[in-house]
């Protein structure tokens, strides 16, 4: 068995699997940043090449669909440690018995997309209301978040057009960048943690916040308080960024 | 008074209003706009009753000269009484929103001088939100019944939705708990606002600079339990609602007392079971193509708690069953308890493919535990018991009895014996938790 390592990039993701396709033992593929070696195979460090990438990128768009692309990329951004090898196969399968295998909601490898699939469209549709801006100077917005997938990509469109008379910037701590807007453009950007935190630093106590506080509070239907309810729809993994909480 | 303890008041005065939804509207902007409309809707939060949070839902002020017996701002109690001011509202809101807290405003109140002046109060608020600020994200306006069409003509053009809540399911409960709202005054501008919508949708095909009127259209809500409607009736209610004035929504409310009165139930325990069934009758009539004939008998005027609606529709029309998964259309897959809209999709499009194999149904996301008896798979029936209906009612009925669990008059004694851990958890919850077939987000929508 071999284990492809590429280098964390959409691009890299599609070279490595054009290299592993012309393979004949069976292929894993991983983040070469995340990978723990194993015992049983052989790592292959495999460099970028825009030129394999596109071919490939090209290959599902014309002879797949650009659902199925649409689903490699879910699956890359998924960040789910099997996810890659995932596509492999998957891609491997739609390639076998053309794009119509995805209708088989009973095939295994095509549940599991869809599974991963939904994860990230879910998460990016939650973070669409749970993304809390704080007013670092006057029209200009600053948020946190975490998420378990790397959500900012889809999410950038949504807010760009929402608040396209203020400046903002949509921080994602765990992976170190950020969505930056400027009133003209928005595009995605390297952030660390300690520029993160000097941008807080220039908040001060926001009397919204205590409002909204304070909104959530009296909203509470006390008759009814069904906690494990709340949780489902707002996993206590996201609380942390939470000014109501 | 400090606008702090405003907000308390009146949102915690708007909160049995139990609509939350954002979704359904279109209202294009462009940069340099704030705000947007999401198709689907967001929820910003969920409060720890479980509700969706997706707008600022408050009252413009608790006053009221009217005395609905239900209701709590009502004139004769002795209540803390607040009002905000226009740019009050005008502030929460476009702050809120710049922080992303929510997707827009829910703007109600109680009813003060008389429902013209209430009415234009609400119109020129949102007009100035629309207008001044150049707000785009969702507005849900009330619509005051009483007010004049005019006023109501009028502040459609702003809102994305607009609602008038029923309350009360006929005119006797009406006349008996709502004594100064005529239904004629709560129906008028329904219908009004439907026509209007119709209109507005016509010549918008013809010119398109004609204005968006209520985009995304209107809702109402019932309260459940207050009065002696059956479930027959409420849902009759809602079809009409749907099919006449082609409404998006119709939200159910449990009763919950917050005051006491002659015409008043004395309910210690809030139907919230019965509550979560009509929400899935609801549902059958929305997305599952039934009628409300269907689901109830003359004999039978009400949901038996014990089984979803359409596992109660399915026992009494045995005669459709079973149903052959390889080769049923559709919306006939739709009528197979345990079969959602999802599970019949996925159905449809992997037995395009190949025939499926009984294992195959669960991958598929059927729940089994029902859909079994009322199923065949290559023509095999796989049901633990025969098709016969005493029998599946008797596997499909459970342990304890919601129906007793559920009696308004009665106060939950199934937890006072010290004998689970379930004994922690407050009764509402626990009661629901007892419901197998709970779907996501039924009050509060996604
Ligand atoms: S009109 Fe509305 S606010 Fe006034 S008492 Fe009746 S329900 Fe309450």
């Amino acid at each position: 068995m071999k284990d492809y390592l590429y280098d964390g990039s959409f691009d890299g993701l599609l070279t490595a699997v054009f290299y592993a396709y012309t393979e004949k033992e069976p292929i894993r593929l991983f983040k070469e940043t995340s990978y723990r070696p194993y015992l049983l195979s052989e790592p292959v460090v495999v460099k970028t090449e825009m030129d394999k990438s596109d071919r490939v990128y090209q290959g599902i768009c014309s002879r797949l669909s650009h659902t199925t692309l649409t689903n490699i990329y879910y699956l890359y951004l998924s960040e789910i440690p099997d996810s890659e090898t995932l596509a492999f196969e998957y891609i491997k399968l739609c390639f076998k018995y053309t794009d119509t295998i995805n209708l088989a909601k009973n095939n295994d490898i095509i549940r599991t997309v869809d599974k991963y699939a939904k994860r990230v469209l879910m998460e990016s549709h939650r973070l669409k209301g749970f993304v809390r801006f704080k007013e670092v100077t006057p029209l200009v917005f600053y948020a946190q978040i975490e998420p378990d997938h790397d959500i900012l990509p889809l999410i950038l469109g949504h807010f760009k057009k929402r608040f396209s008379d203020q400046h903002f910037i949509i921080h994602d701590l765990k992976r170190g960048y950020a969505i930056v807007y400027d009133l003209k453009e928005a595009y995605l950007h390297d952030l660390s943690i300690e520029q993160g935190e000097k941008l807080l630093h220039f908040t001060e106590g926001d009397p919204f916040e205590e409002l909204f506080k304070s909104f959530y509070k009296s909203v509470t239907l006390e008759e009814r308080i069904n906690d494990r309810q709340r949780r489902s729809y707002m996993p206590k993994r996201y609380w942390k960024h939470l000014v109501e909480l | 008074m400090e606008l702090q303890e405003k907000l308390e008041i009146l949102s915690g005065a708007a909160k049995y209003d139990v609509s939350c939804s954002s979704s359904g509207s279109k209202r294009s902007s462009k940069t340099g706009d704030l705000g947007s409309v999401s198709t689907s809707g967001i929820c910003h939060s969920f409060t720890p009753d479980g509700r969706c949070i997706s707008l600022l839902k408050i009252l413009l002020t608790n006053y009221c000269i009217y005395d609905c017996a239900y209701c709590a701002n009502r004139r004769s109690n002795d209540i803390t009484r607040a009002a905000f001011s226009a740019e009050e509202v005008v502030d929460l809101t476009i702050n809120f929103y710049r922080r992303n807290y929510i997707e827009g405003l829910f703007l109600s109140s109680g009813v003060f001088k008389n429902p013209n002046h209430t009415m234009e109060t609400l119109g020129s608020i949102v007009k100035k939100l629309r207008i001044e600020q150049g707000f785009k994200g969702y507005i849900h306006l009330k619509a005051i019944p009483g007010a004049s069409q005019e006023l109501i003509d009028e502040a459609g053009l702003y809102a994305d939705r607009m609602s008038v809540n029923i309350e009360l399911p006929s005119d006797e409960s009406l006349k008996l708990l709502a004594p100064d709202k005529k239904k004629q005054d709560i129906f008028a501008p329904m219908k009004q606002i439907s026509s209007n919508i119709v209109l507005h949708q016509e010549e918008r095909k013809k010119y398109k600079r004609t204005p968006l009127y209520v985009p995304g259209g209107q809702s109402t809500q019932l309260i459940i339990g207050a009065t002696p409607d059956n479930d027959f009736s409420i849902l009759t209610l809602s079809q009409k609602l749907y099919d006449k004035y082609d409404l998006k929504r119709v939200y159910y409310s449990a009763y919950v007392p917050v005051n006491t009165g002659a015409h008043l139930p004395e309910i210690k325990n809030p139907p919230t079971l019965r509550e979560h069934r009509l929400y899935q009758g609801d549902w059958l009539l929305r997305f599952y193509g039934f009628r409300a004939e269907e689901l109830f008998t003359e004999e039978r005027p009400n949901f038996d708690i014990n089984f979803d609606p359409k596992t109660n529709w399915a026992l009494n029309h045995l005669g459709h069953f079973p149903i052959e998964i390889n080769d049923a259309p559709f919306n006939l897959l739709l009528r197979v308890p345990g079969i959602g809209v999802r599970s019949a999709q996925k159905i449809t499009s992997a037995r395009r493919l190949a025939p499926l194999s009984y294992p195959d149904l669960k991958k598929l996301g059927v729940v089994l535990k029902r859909a079994q008896y009322f199923i065949t798979c290559r023509s095999k029936y796989h049901g633990s018991v025969d098709l016969d209906e005493d029998k599946i009612r008797h596997v499909l009925t459970p342990k304890l009895d919601l129906n007793e669990l559920d009696n308004p008059y009665e106060q939950l004694t199934l937890f006072d014996k010290p004998s689970s851990s379930q004994l922690l958890l407050p009764p509402m919850h626990a009661k629901l938790l007892l419901v197998e077939d709970r779907p996501t987000a039924l009050t509060g929508e996604i």
